[in-house]
């Protein structure tokens, strides 16, 4: 399902122009990743992809829906967000009980409910804390937990805000995996990170904001490449970008793969 | 002898079953930039409260082993007197705002008010610790209005200000952008240099290798490695475990399969990883 | 976010009161209130003394709308209970079983007059007093530092917990929870809203208390001060003043009631 942005401005009520004109479209099934220095409009950006804010002009749409003529809890069927702190939403005595809470919303049939959540715990690899309290559980699986739960609404866009933070090199490998099986599953990713590393090996195009515009927008290799520009929103090149830099390779490297290919 | 040691500790929660630190020993010299790393669970957090003294003076719970500071024993202090020594920060900074106060200049003095410090040198070390850390403009904002990574810098600052002899920091950088974070590296290396003794939980394997003296690994509860940051970090036993590696290192020993990387051992910083690569290219 | 009887940062006089002569002025305002005769001496006060001073303050429109927010609930109550249930007296109008009685609106609109009394004087004197000040005030005068301090913070909490309901109501709405509609859509609604706000919260409790702690604060040393609290001859004497009224109109209260 496409998302088309036009023009978005958003002024916060306390007067704050948190977005400055943003305009952008991401097709269906790519994965994206939305970089930026602390306060750049990332969250901003985000919370307008399932209406959770609505644009103070512009527009926003998720396939044919605008999203100021529908709820978050309709839009919710089109896109899942993972928020950044699971302990701001479980409530279930069981993760089951938790994960099913989203696709029964939707109001799917039981048995496809099941199915759902049955294959996002797996993806999630939860199967065999199905019966655990969600609080019984470490931090590091409650936002397994989390993720699960949004998963299983079965989405064709998935929204992540910080999935990597304060997450072992485990958990991180996770969610990597939970994120390439999404797009082998054909559905759109957008992904809000600091992690630079992360981002330039699981998406294939991020978008850098600076203070409510976006500032640089195409293929990561090609925006991970501009370390100047992306300075200018707090942001550095991944580890072997800038090893690539330093070695004077001829061409921006952002994954161990293409370093070793550009070294033989 | 040595500023901070631990003896033997072994601590278990009241309500868990198995310990989360196991019989656990290491010395930290004064003035030593110390940084722990190791997967979730491995109980970096609970040492870092065992070492400013909230465990088990607050969290109660069997322990046994022994924890000093500066020649002092906790299980012969009491917490409020343990405190004074050790300054923590932890990684929820928005649960580290006090609540009492209406600027993050107020806030950051809020412990100094605490602890009896004179109004005018209240104020100077206030503006001293926020200029230390790059928070100046922030003064006369809500501390809740911030963004996560600058609430950080704000629960940094409130414990810098204190000046403690041991700093404890558990993920301080987590919701920083990266800079932020290097930069915040920068200001504990800076206070490690004028004697304050560090240890600090952190993910950032290349912040790690360019600003602390020294690496402790802990799994489980236990150390698994120790020592200089190119050691430690380079070891093909992190990843075995499941700890995080510089994507420099993952890339030097991928490289040294097919025989591109020369040198014997593998870099952790981006110098390191150039000075090897560099080898290569021009042999 | 300005919330019900939170402080609003202004310059003024009242502002720079000290805070203890304004607890002292709260209490004579409402003792006055509840114990001078007459049946509008509620409406009295508030008129010719607290919203004059809410003048000096420079806070009347928000002290106008928050009292009106906080007192309207009481007023319905007030109203329906006295009003309609009112046993015998002069009817208002009579439609069917109904038929509200003159002397019990009377009735209503007197307890309102105190309702609206308590109300308005306590959100002044929040609306002007820093929470901060009211804190080293609050220890000046004997109160232990953590009961102070419990105090100050629940004053100043309202704005965090907020904002942490709204971010459960936002991740369950995410999750396709409807949170508008009829009241049975509204009740399902509050199990995935209240439980994760009050695991938080306790958790939150946790943490802040370590973080406290680590800043020293049962470290046993006097404490300093970061802001000065002025006082000035003038207001001792004024509180002395006030505490003496105090005493004096409790006890004509007592005695004008016998």
């Amino acid at each position: 399902m496409k998302i088309a942005i036009d023009k978005l401005h958003f002024t916060y009520p306390i007067g704050l122009e948190a977005l400055k004109g943003i305009s952008l479209v991401v097709e269906p099934g790519e994965q994206v990743a939305i970089v930026g220095q602390n306060g750049a409009g990332k969250t901003t950006l985000a919370r307008h992809l399932n209406g959770l804010l609505k644009p103070t002009s512009g527009s926003v749409f998720i396939g044919d829906w605008e999203t100021t003529k529908f709820s978050t809890a309709k839009l919710a069927a089109r896109v899942g967000y993972v928020f950044q702190n699971p302990d701001e939403q479980l409530f279930s005595r069981d993760v089951v009980t938790e994960v099913s809470f989203g696709p029964r919303n939707l109001g799917y049939a039981k048995g496809k409910v099941d199915e759902l959540v049955e294959r996002a715990m797996a993806l999630t690899e939860l199967n065999g804390k199905a019966e655990a309290n969600p609080y019984d559980l470490s931090p590091a699986w409650r936002k397994m937990v989390a993720l699960a739960s949004i998963i299983a609404m079965d989405t064709p866009i998935v929204i992540f805000d910080e999935p990597t933070t304060g997450q072992d090199a485990v958990n991180v490998a996770r969610i990597a995996h939970v994120i390439s099986e999404l797009k082998r599953e054909g559905r759109t990713v957008v992904v809000i990170t600091h992690d630079i590393d992360f981002c330039a090996e699981n998406f294939e195009r991020v978008i850098a904001l600076s203070q409510g515009r976006v500032l640089l927008d195409g293929s990561t290799r090609e925006v991970l490449g501009q370390e100047d520009i992306l300075a200018q929103t707090y942001v550095e090149p991944p580890q072997l970008t800038r090893l690539g830099k330093r070695l004077g390779l001829k061409e921006t490297v952002t994954t161990q793969e293409e370093f070793i290919k550009s070294l033989a | 002898m040595a500023f901070v040691v631990l003896k033997n500790l072994t601590y278990l929660y009241p309500t868990s079953e198995k310990p989360v630190l196991r019989n656990l020993s290491f010395h930290i010299q004064e003035g030593e930039f110390v940084a722990v790393v190791g997967p979730n669970g491995a109980g970096k957090s609970t040492l870092c409260y065992a070492l400013a003294g909230f465990v088990p003076h607050f969290f109660k719970g069997e322990i046994s082993g022994e924890i000093e500071v500066n020649g002092r024993k906790s299980s012969e202090s009491t917490l409020d007197e343990w405190v004074l020594n050790v300054g923590l920060a932890f990684q929820n900074p928005f649960n580290q705002i006090s609540g009492a106060k209406y600027t993050v200049f107020e806030e950051i003095a809020f412990g100094l008010e605490n602890i009896g410090v004179p109004r005018e040198e209240m104020k100077k070390r206030v503006e001293d610790a926020m200029s230390l850390t790059g928070i100046g403009d922030l003064a006369d904002r809500s501390p809740y209005s911030l963004s996560g990574g600058q609430q950080q810098r704000v629960a940094l600052t409130s414990i810098l200000v204190m000046r403690p002899r041991l700093l404890v920091l558990d993920e301080p950088t987590s919701q920083m952008d990266p800079i932020g974070a290097r930069e915040v590296f920068g200001v504990v290396r800076k206070m490690a240099e004028e004697g304050m003794t560090v240890v600090m939980v952190e993910h950032k394997v290349e912040w790690i290798a360019n600003f602390a003296d020294r690496v402790i690994a802990l799994k489980e509860g236990q150390i698994l490695l120790e020592g200089s940051a190119s050691e430690v970090l380079t070891s093909e036993a992190l990843v075995e475990n499941g700890f995080g590696v510089s994507r420099y290192t993952s890339a030097a020993r991928e490289a040294k399969k097919k025989g591109l990387w020369k040198k014997e051992r593998l870099p952790v910083t981006l110098d390191e990883a150039a000075e090897g690569f560099n080898l290569t290219r021009n042999a | 976010m300005n919330a019900l009887g939170m402080y609003v940062a202004r310059e003024s006089g009242l502002h720079s009161l000290h805070p203890l002569t304004k607890v002292l002025l709260t209490l004579l305002f409402i003792t006055a209130g509840l114990t001078l005769p007459g049946n509008w001496t509620g409406y009295f006060i508030v008129a010719f003394i607290v919203f004059p001073l809410a003048f000096w303050g420079r806070v009347v429109s928000n002290l106008f709308s928050a009292t009106w927010k906080v007192s309207l609930p009481f007023a319905i109550s007030v109203i329906l209970i006295h009003g309609f249930f009112w046993g015998e007296g002069t009817p208002v109008f009579e439609v069917g079983i109904l038929s509200p009685k003159w002397e019990g609106a009377i009735f209503a609109a007197i307890s309102m007059g105190r309702i609206i009394l308590v109300m308005s004087v306590f959100l002044l004197f929040s609306m002007t007093t820093r929470p901060d000040a009211l804190m080293i005030t609050l220890k000046q005068a004997g109160v232990p530092s953590s009961i102070a301090y419990i105090i100050v913070t629940t004053l100043q909490i309202a704005p965090s917990f907020q904002r942490k309901a709204l971010t459960i109501l936002d991740a369950q709405r995410s999750r396709g929870l409807e949170t508008e509609g009829n009241l049975y859509i509204r009740a399902k609604a509050l199990i995935p809203l209240i439980l994760p706000l009050v695991l938080g919260s306790l958790m939150e409790v946790e943490e802040r208390a370590i973080a406290i702690e680590a800043r020293g604060f049962n470290s046993g040393k006097k404490e300093t001060s970061l802001i000065e609290i002025p006082d000035t001859p003038l207001q001792k004497n004024i509180r002395r003043i006030v505490i003496f009224s105090i005493f004096g109109l409790i006890v004509l209260g007592v005695l004008w009631r016998l």
